[in-house]
């Protein structure tokens, strides 16, 4: 386990969690380079298909991270992300990716301390984890 | 290098040192030999500083002589940069949807100790970038017309300021005002606090200004009953009750003296009294009198038209009827104002029980000239006070009334002595107070100078203790609480706080916006814009985001108009959101899923073709109805799920 080196993927939204990542590169805030964001408009956006294609695609950890619930730039896209990943966290048990392999979290623009944390909160679950094992029919349709 | 994988693209990858701020922890011959050897790009430029005169100069060149068509920029935040390359771009006729940035300065270097692991996570997140670009598509700037005329709802001051600041522009302003006349909180005062400057006289020339000015129209005794459309083409339905009385009515008073009826005055705190046919006060605009309905004899039982024998001008018409009237605007703003608030919750107060305990807008209306009793606190009583006691917080930061400070009582709390002061000049006061709070300079002198005058200040550590008494036999009124003798005074004023008006809840549905937690209006942004709300084009001004004086509503009222003649210009088309969404109408279903997952309203049914629609003019393009979509029928432009997901794979694979 010493060699595992996690892949995580974050899905950012652009105005407030995006903004906490950028601002921690600021301060210099040091994390696990396996994590790497993707950038969306509004955690809203995120479809639950993407942390599905991500776990999919090699991912041992996805996270989608948004502005604060009342923050939204978008007024409640957010809202409707918590809805849909509170679902999702449900579904991703049955293919056989333990919950704890995704997170879901409000960041401001303004927490970098509170994004650098979340980051290593993260890291430290998905080592504890280790690497993501998909089988039988979900790892059959993985790999196609 | 060799670009057969690229296909019709040929993209270029620009790789900024950041002088060395990135350099100096990714390898760039490392990333360079990777990129070659990829084959994704045809061309890998390096430059110290990109975003230097020189570096723009070195992508300009590049982007030309190479005749690229694709352009990969790994550097800083795309936060800070794309836009500035976006528009280089642009100008080498290169669609802005063809610069894409990868993060890895704030998101790699800077957050990355490791020289080896951030070279690795640099790559990952270029080859993101360049897999993505493969997929995008051309984006349009899009713009529409715009009105540039302005609706205001509320004429108080800021409504008014608004208006006039805007109007010196030519264009037309509405001011919709539900009351019967425009003027405001301000009107029901003398004084304004801490300068003590005469309110009439400060509003008599700026409402006569208001009635002169061609470009201002007053629609009074009004209210809004429905808004429809978005920043730039608003449509507001409006409601103008009938007045009874013509226009050409100069409120010269000769029906009040006829009038039978009379009840109490609602301008007036119910202070003092009005007759069925009435004005708020001489100098209204509009000008005429209003016969209220629901007293007026006429109506109740038809024995009276008094009014119509004595009119000079046959202004009396008592079947004038409702009239609704639509206005385009681009913009509106909220003006409503504040409610006092109450005390019904604080019998220990004794407000309304207690003879000569009033709150301060009372005690300022008794001592106004142009008040219910002509400025005498007790016109039938000849007796002077002596004494008087102030409670500051009377029914504020407790949860039976108002929870919170609304920030500007203290410095009323110290009017209301000035005034005393000035109708009594041998009055003792006594301020009873806990916090003491000033938001200028100027306001904490005020209250230096009234000290340095003789008001007592008594400190009391809990409000709620207060209480006032006066039993039959008592010649004064008792005051008494934790932390100080109990007090015994002839008059008592009780300084309330500022509720949000009691029509917010129902404008706030009509224009679908949110109300914070105190049930003022969310500003769209607490810093930056707080005179915005959560809808773009919808503004605040006054006490409708939070409690504020005359001068903040003032202030407030020119950043208003300020915004909106900066964003609305007549004769030039307003620019729309660039990343919209929409509908793909051969593959919707009509499932609906999308409408209510839109913060915007901006999607609709059409039953006839049964498919959802976006209205482009209204969608902020978040995407969220994308990610609702269970027939992937909704793109999202830009942010595509084929965009995204060559997102994944390349960083999951790069």
């Amino acid at each position: 386990m010493a060699d595992f080196k996690p892949k995580i993927v974050a899905f950012l939204c652009n105005w407030c969690s995006y903004e906490g990542a950028d601002k921690a590169g600021g301060q210099k805030l040091n994390y696990y380079a396996g994590i790497k964001i993707i950038r969306v408009m509004c955690s809203g956006r995120v479809d639950p298909y993407f942390v599905l294609k991500a776990f999919r695609e090699g991912a041992d950890g996805v996270m989608v991270l948004g502005c604060h619930p009342g923050d939204c730039h978008y007024r409640k896209g957010n809202i409707s992300a918590l809805k849909r990943m509170r679902l999702l966290e449900k579904m991703i048990v049955q293919f056989g990716v333990e919950r704890e392999r995704f997170m879901l979290d409000w960041i401001s623009a303004g927490e970098s301390e509170k994004f650098q944390k979340t980051a290593e909160k993260m890291t430290s679950r998905i080592l504890n984890l280790g690497p993501l094992k998909l089988e039988g029919y979900v790892k059959r349709k993985a790999a196609q | 290098m060799p670009g057969s994988k690229t296909g019709d693209k040929k993209t270029v990858l620009f790789l900024c040192k950041c002088s060395s701020n990135i350099s100096n922890i990714v390898d760039f011959e490392e990333i360079k030999r990777w990129a070659g050897e990829k084959g994704d790009t045809n061309i890998a430029a390096v430059s110290n500083l990109l975003c230097a005169p020189d570096g723009k100069k070195f992508f300009s060149e590049v982007i030309k002589k190479k005749n690229v068509n694709n352009i990969i920029i790994a550097a800083c935040s795309p936060k800070l940069h794309e836009k500035t390359f976006q528009d280089i771009a642009e100008k080498n006729n290169i669609n802005m949807s063809r610069v894409r940035m990868a993060n890895i300065r704030e998101q790699c270097a800077w957050v990355t100790a490791d020289k080896n692991e951030a070279t690795e996570k640099a790559k990952s997140l270029i080859n993101a970038a360049i897999k993505r670009s493969f997929l995008s598509e051309d984006l349009k700037r899009r713009t529409m017309k715009a009105y540039s005329d302005v609706l205001i709802i509320g004429g108080g001051i800021a409504g008014i300021e608004t208006a006039r600041t805007i109007s010196k522009t030519g264009r037309k302003v509405y001011i919709v005002e539900k009351n019967i006349t425009i003027g405001g909180s301000v009107m029901k005062t003398e004084d304004l606090a801490p300068s003590m400057e005469c309110s009439p006289c400060l509003m008599a020339p700026i409402l006569s200004d208001v009635r002169d000015d061609p470009n201002i129209e007053v629609l009074a005794n009004a209210e809004i009953t429905n808004i429809l459309g978005f920043f730039g083409n608003f449509n507001v339905t409006i409601k103008e009750k009938p007045r009874y009385v013509e226009d050409n009515c100069i409120a010269c008073e000769e029906c009040f003296k006829v009038c039978p009826v009379s009840v109490k005055n609602e301008f007036h705190y119910s202070l003092g009294e009005r007759k069925a046919i009435y004005t708020l006060f001489p100098g209204a605009v509009p000008a005429s009198a209003v016969i209220d309905k629901n007293i007026c004899k006429h109506f109740t039982d038809n024995s009276c038209d008094k009014c119509v024998s004595v009119c000079p001008f046959g202004s009396i018409n008592f079947d004038q009827e409702e009239k609704t009237t639509a206005i385009n605007a681009g913009s509106i703003v909220i003006s409503t104002g504040f409610k006092p608030g109450d005390l019904a919750g604080f019998p220990e107060l004794g407000h309304k029980s207690i003879n000569d305990v009033y709150t301060t807008y009372e005690l300022e209306s008794l001592l106004s000239t142009n008040g219910p009793t002509g400025g005498k606190l007790k016109p039938d009583d000849e007796k002077i006070p002596a004494s008087a006691a102030i409670i500051h917080c009377a029914g504020s930061m407790d949860s039976r009334g108002i929870p919170y400070c609304s920030s500007i009582c203290c410095t009323h709390a110290v009017k209301a002595g000035e005034m005393l002061g000035k109708v009594y000049p041998a009055i003792r006061v006594f301020n009873i107070h806990n916090d003491l709070v000033f938001t200028d300079p100027e306001e904490h002198q005020f209250y230096k100078k009234q000290k340095a005058k003789g008001t007592t200040f008594i400190k009391c550590f809990d409000l709620s203790s207060i209480k006032i008494t006066k039993t039959p036999d008592d010649e004064k009124i008792k005051i008494s609480g934790y932390g100080f003798e109990p007090i015994s005074v002839d008059i008592a004023v009780l300084a309330t706080g500022f509720k949000p008006a009691d029509d917010f809840k129902e404008l706030a549905k009509i224009m679908d916006l949110a109300l914070d937690k105190n049930g003022f209006f969310r500003p769209g942004h607490r810093i930056l814009h707080t005179t915005a709300s959560e809808q773009d084009g919808i503004y605040s001004a006054g006490c409708a985001s939070k409690p504020v004086n005359a001068a903040a509503a003032c202030t407030q009222a020119q950043a208003v108009a300020g915004d909106i003649m900066s964003r609305l210009i007549p004769g030039r088309e307003i620019e729309l959101e660039i990343f919209t969404s929409f509908i793909d109408e051969e593959k919707c279903a009509g499932c609906k899923m999308c409408i209510p997952a839109c913060p915007f309203k901006s999607i609709y049914y059409d039953p006839e073709r049964k498919i959802s629609i976006i209205n482009e003019a209204l969608c902020r393009g978040c995407g969220t109805c994308t990610a609702a979509c269970p027939s992937g029928s909704i793109f999202a432009r830009h942010y595509t799920d084929n965009e995204i997901n060559a997102e994944i794979e390349g960083i999951l694979h790069g």
